[in-house]
């Protein structure tokens, strides 16, 4: 009989106290439930996950910058002879380059001069311009018929699919020659398979094409006539703004360019050359 | 016009890889047999029922097998026709091998299997190499008489668009 009493007493006296208890249970197992199921638990943690992301984004470089640097610099000093084979065909390629065009332009500078100087035709050149009234330079440009560009065409690297060109006579099948220029390219790689070298040059002549090898595409520049380091130097400025304006934004970003949009920037780029412009 | 697309002719030397090419760009035909060199290439602009499209036809030079070519000629090709001739089965005895490596190099270029030559058979030799050789997937072609020719070229152009 007490032994009941004191049940009911208790009942009664943690009434409270069990309720709560329950309301826990309950809230403990529907938040048990919320983290095994990632459905239920994803739109929860996501704006956290969110935030976080973002303010890693936005503090990378204060958080980690130090660290990243310091393991790069120890692994390059640990490292040396792996990072030099690796960038000395780059490195190597691009200053063998830059120094036998600086060495052409100053040859050819100092052959200039010298014809300038001595030769018989400049002081009959210059006797002619003094009594023609022509400057002697004007002369000089129209006996040589100074360079001119027929072609260019945008090829894609394997397929040797066609994706832009520019023609000043439109003579030439120009799907044709993208092909056939993707082959000989290939028989050439193929050929002389001495590391990973392109084919940059084909010399027919008067006719000078030039090979400007991207990752996936090409450029091939026709050219006509005495090609002096001045015309390759604007040209290769040219190439460069082409690549940097054209090339990288419109066919290796995302935006789509129709062939036409892209002779329109051809013709834009490289018809400063025939104009003789900068 | 839709997208240029570079189309590879394979098979053995000798298949008349060369002869179609010419029969469906030229409409001409040469009985006189001569090596391939390297590659040849060759433009026909299609039109088939989705639009036209600019086949750039790579007529690469037969080996007695496709792994003898170099795969930097069959990078980037957007559609392969493989060629054999009926009367050689040296030209056929492998194909599913190569057919096989082909897809390896290239996944998503479709691939039409062309049996050429059957000019040369007479109506009960046909029979008897139907019997024997599972052709049922083959375009059976002549570029002596063009028979098929533009089919095999059109069954492909259609997969290209």
């Amino acid at each position: 009989m007490d032994r009941q009493k004191f049940e009911v007493l208790k009942d009664i006296l943690f009434e409270d106290v069990k309720k709560r208890n329950e309301e826990l249970t309950d809230k403990v197992n529907a938040i048990d439930e919320i983290i095994s199921d990632r459905e239920k638990l994803e739109p929860k943690i996501a704006p956290i996950l969110e935030d976080q992301v973002g303010y890693l984004e936005k503090n990378f470089p204060t958080l980690f910058g130090t660290a990243i640097t310091a393991s790069i610099r120890k692994q390059i000093r640990e490292s040396q002879d792996e990072v030099v084979d690796a960038l000395y065909p780059i490195i190597g390629k691009m200053i063998k380059k830059y120094i036998s065009q600086e060495l052409a332009l100053l040859s050819e500078r100092v052959d200039r001069q010298l014809e300038k100087a001595f030769s018989w035709q400049g002081w009959v050149a210059r006797i002619k311009a003094w009594f023609g009234g022509v400057s002697q330079k004007e002369m000089i440009m129209k006996q040589l018929g100074g360079p001119q560009l027929e072609e260019v065409l945008i090829i894609q690297q394997h397929s040797g699919v066609l994706i832009g060109s520019y023609s000043k006579n439109n003579t030439l099948d120009q799907d044709m020659i993208a092909g056939m220029l993707t082959a000989i390219k290939t028989f050439v790689k193929d050929a002389f398979q001495h590391g990973n070298q392109e084919l940059e040059t084909i010399e027919y002549e008067n006719y000078k094409v030039i090979i400007n090898n991207l990752k996936s595409y090409y450029v091939v520049l026709v050219i006509t006539g005495f090609m002096n380091t001045d015309f390759r130097s604007k040209l290769d400025d040219i190439l460069i703004d082409f690549q940097k304006d054209v090339l990288q934004k419109h066919l290796h970003g995302t935006a789509t360019i129709s062939k036409d949009q892209l002779t329109q920037f051809i013709k834009a780029h490289f018809d400063k050359l025939n104009n003789g412009e900068k | 016009m839709g997208k240029s697309k570079k189309v590879i002719l394979l098979g053995n030397f000798g298949v008349g890889k060369t002869s179609l090419v010419r029969q469906y760009v030229f409409h001409k035909f040469s009985d006189e047999y001569m090596t391939t060199i390297g590659v040849r290439i060759d433009k026909k602009v299609v039109t088939v029922e989705k639009g036209e499209v600019p086949l750039i036809i790579w007529d690469i030079a037969g080996e007695s097998t496709h792994q003898k070519i170099p795969d930097s000629y069959k990078l980037g090709a957007h559609g392969i026709i493989y060629v054999i001739d009926v009367l050689r089965p040296s030209t056929y005895r492998a194909i599913e091998d190569e057919i096989l490596s082909l897809q390896n190099l290239l996944p998503n270029a479709p691939i039409i299997k062309v049996a050429n030559k059957i000019d040369l058979l007479t109506e009960k030799e046909r029979l008897e190499i139907f019997k024997s050789l599972p052709l049922n997937d083959y375009v059976l072609c002549s570029a002596k008489n063009g028979e098929n020719v533009e089919t095999a070229f059109h069954k492909l152009a259609d997969k290209l668009i």
